[in-house]
């Protein structure tokens, strides 16, 4: 039973109807069970006023910029533990409302801009989209060099949130001053795993590890440029591509962009070795170290991911064959409920989609007479009222309230439950699913992922990522180290059959289309960021977008509180996190456990959100001394 | 001199999208063959990447980066040039800056800091800020922002042409 919550069901064929003779079935449906849920503001005033040792905190902001991700907690100083928490998105997302009515060609350059970091994956995915809607088949080697560009945009993500965002977290800079006797620890506790990475023990690890001067900070950087040089080689641009079309890609493909593309791709062998060492070993330092650093960033492992890298024979654009097609992807689509594979069909992921907004800053769209625009899918399944191809983006701000609305991100939900995104999914999809295409060098074993990395500096070395036992920020982490090896080797085997198409005298990279101008068309783009979970939902009339809807990982990641009270997975994963940090004195609070747990989500607020509405709040004072030529 | 005219801002923002207007006025001039003109409105840490992969003929010898930023004291509209000193702030506040680049944060002190600390930044650097009025979601300039893009256009095309700009 692939929904518990929502109110469908399966005949005997497999095929989803909806719950006959109920005349709302979507908001009679009952609230989700067994779920975490948020205390209410009145609880929380009584407990602050009972207990003097429970204090507000608030991380203002969380990713160190105004205006982006403000995050309130409540600790019991006391019990050492957070009681509630509230994640705030700062910013109004508007991209849904500047998309309506334009040329859905339009999509693929405007919501790149939703994201400084990531925007080849807007570009793709709303190709992905358009494509669907008009019909458009990309040739073979369009599909595989979009594979290779867009792995290559995950190979400058991944290190540099791994060294440069969550790295300094576990650097000595951080982890001596609030954590002096796991530093003493550290001193002398041996690194397993030195061959890989070439530490001895892991105060040295976490010395390198320190901001700005560390050599794992700065070799991380040096990756970063390496993927971004082999990037531009089929992409044009960083971090707005170019020659993303729909249909595939612009690009012209040649033996030399390959053999250039592949000196630096190869670069990313040892560099998997090692960060998945470093990874390996600091997570089990800690685990040893103290097991409640396994409560760090703990939630239910509920995460849900659209897959990513199309298989050429089997990709075709269309939405009636998403299930054939998601399930030869090389990283499987799919819906994990408590650690349990629920789905890998891009149908059902998609006919489980909702959106709320009881806490976000935006009019309900249902209701009053509201006409549901669709009731089913473009095959027949049915659809929420709340899924994103009938959403109407209704901005409007409003004073900040725990109890009423407090964010402008929204409620994503898949069978009404909080879901996170992440490039850790992709591994847990594509590890229990075993629907890898044959390849020499990932395996899934139902369990784990094994991926045999070949000989550079560093021997041939097979690195094997688990399921893991229990979900947390050092998992989220390490996952995130593991990815790197993972699509090193995904695009080392696109990589191989672009190499083979080519000598073959294929050279096509894209098919030409036409938008039509009449008729009303639907599409989606399933796809992936580097921080996980993408769609891009749209719906065109007479060749013009009536309606755009952007799910980003941060959007779910982020969320907000729902209606029925679940938390969103940081407001969760906050919530469940000891405060371990050794100071006793809540002035001097750092907060880092906390800001461990937020960070191991790879947190990228303008994705969430992309535009502020409140005045001043993006810009700040001036932090550098300036002379005018004014005078 | 190879000069790189450069906006940094978010779009759709009303007045703090200003940036984008001044690049595009600027793009409908005849700037010459040495003058660059180029949205950064992306990580930092990439823009120092693609300074640092230009080759020597490709150069920048100057830079102007223009930006809506609110300032204290200065009316709508107002636009102000001044050169870059070069002061770096402290090393946690670096981080800071590159924490927030990573995370995809757009702001002109970010891009400064980040690109000063990598020393990707050309000898001479020039800053136009705009002080926008309106900050709500949408396309349209206010008013004084609208003259300011004017302006803005005008000091931009003399510091291209001559190294300086008017009073």
């Amino acid at each position: 039973m692939c929904f518990k919550n929502l109110p469908v069901e399966f005949d005997d064929q497999g095929q989803p109807f909806l719950r006959e003779g109920i005349p709302d079935p979507y908001t009679a449906a009952a609230a989700p069970a067994d779920v975490p849920i948020q205390l209410t503001p009145d609880q929380v005033e009584d407990l602050i006023r009972r207990n003097g040792h429970i204090k507000s905190v608030n991380f203002d902001p969380v990713t160190r910029v105004a205006g982006a991700l403000a995050f309130h907690a409540l600790a019991d100083f006391k019990e050492r533990r957070v009681l509630e928490a509230r994640s705030v998105a700062t910013l109004f997302r508007g991209y849904e409302v500047i998309m309506v009515g334009r040329d859905p060609r339009d999509a693929i350059y405007i919501t790149s801009r939703a994201c400084g970091v990531c925007g080849g994956v807007h570009s793709t995915c709303s190709a992905l989209a358009t494509e669907m809607a008009i019909g458009c088949v990309p040739p073979p080697l369009g599909v595989l060099i979009r594979n290779l560009a867009l792995a290559l945009e995950f190979l400058y993500d991944h290190p540099l949130h791994l060294h440069l965002l969550a790295g300094p977290d576990y650097s000595a800079a951080i982890v001596e001053p609030t954590n002096p006797a796991l530093f003493a620890r550290a001193k002398t506790a041996s690194a397993p795993r030195r061959d890989a990475h070439g530490y001895a023990t892991i105060a040295a690890l976490m010395e390198d590890l320190n901001p700005l001067s560390g050599r794992l900070y700065v070799e991380a950087l040096h990756m970063t440029r390496l993927a971004r040089e082999a990037y531009v080689l089929i992409c044009g641009k960083y971090p707005h591509p170019q020659t993303i079309v729909p249909g595939g890609m612009s690009s012209t493909i040649t033996l030399t962009v390959m053999n250039e593309m592949f000196v630096r791709l190869s670069q990313f062998f040892d560099y998997s070795k090692k960060i998945t060492g470093i990874w390996d070993d600091l997570t089990d330092f800690f685990y040893d170290a103290d097991p409640k650093y396994k409560e760090v960033g703990s939630r239910r492992a509920n995460l849900v991911d659209s897959g990513i890298f199309d298989h050429p024979d089997a990709y075709d654009a269309t939405y009636d064959n998403a299930g054939a097609w998601g399930n030869r992807r090389w990283a499987t689509p799919g819906a994990i409920v408590d650690g349990e594979l629920r789905t890998t069909d891009l149908h059902a992921i998609n006919m489980g989609l909702e959106e709320f907004v009881e806490h976000s800053y935006y009019e309900e769209w249902t209701g009053g007479g509201q006409r549901q625009r669709f009731a089913s899918d473009p095959v027949g399944k049915p659809l929420s009222p709340y899924h994103p191809w009938n959403k109407i983006t209704k901005p409007r701000p409003q004073g900040q309230s725990w109890k009423e609305k407090y964010t402008w991100d929204t409620a994503p939900r898949w069978d009404r439950l909080s879901m996170e995104g992440g490039c850790y999914a992709r591994l847990w999809n594509t590890a229990v699913a075993q629907k890898l295409p044959a390849n020499a060098f990932i395996e899934a074993t139902g369990h784990s992922l094994k991926v045999r990395v070949p000989r550079g500096a560093l021997p041939e070395m097979e690195l094997e990522w688990h399921v893991p036992r229990v979900w947390n920020a050092f998992e989220r982490n390490r996952a995130r180290a593991h990815c790197v090896a993972f699509t090193t080797m995904v695009a080392m085997n696109n990589w191989m059959a672009a190499m083979d198409r080519l000598k073959n005298g294929d050279t096509r990279t894209s098919t030409p289309f036409e938008i039509p101008r009449t008729g009303e068309q639907r599409g989606v783009g399933f796809w992936g960021a580097g921080r996980g979970y993408l769609t891009h939902h749209l719906v065109l009339d007479r060749g013009a977008v009536s309606n755009y809807q952007i799910l980003t990982p941060s959007t779910w990641n982020a969320s907000p509180t729902d209606r029925w009270g679940q938390p969103g997975p940081y407001e969760e994963a906050v919530i469940n996190t000891p405060l371990l940090e050794e100071t006793t004195d809540p002035r001097e609070f750092r907060g880092i456990d906390i800001l461990r747990a937020i960070r191991s989500f790879d947190p990228c607020m303008p994705c969430t959100t992309h535009i502020h509405s409140d005045a001043g709040v993006i810009t700040r004072e001036v932090n550098t001394c300036a002379c005018g030529v004014d005078g | 001199m190879r000069t790189l005219v450069g906006s940094i801002g978010y779009r759709n923002l009303r007045d703090h999208s200003a940036p984008f207007e001044v690049l595009d006025e600027l793009a409908r001039t005849d700037l010459g063959p040495d003058v660059v003109i180029e949205d950064i409105s992306y990580n930092p840490v990439a823009v120092v990447q693609w300074l640092e992969s230009l080759d020597d003929a490709a150069r920048f010898s100057r830079m102007v980066l223009v930006a809506s930023v609110e300032r204290a004291g200065r009316a709508p509209g107002v636009v102000t040039v001044r050169e870059w000193d070069r002061v770096l702030p402290s090393d946690e506040a670096i981080q800071q800056a590159i924490t927030e680049a990573v995370t995809g944060i757009i702001a002109l002190d970010n891009t400064l800091v980040i690109a000063g600390y990598f020393r990707a930044l050309p000898p001479h650097v020039s800053i136009v800020e705009i002080q926008p009025l309106e900050h709500s979601f949408g396309a349209e300039l206010s008013a004084p922002v609208r003259q300011g893009v004017s302006q803005a256009v005008a000091r931009i095309r003399d510091l291209t042409m001559t190294g300086e700009a008017t009073a």
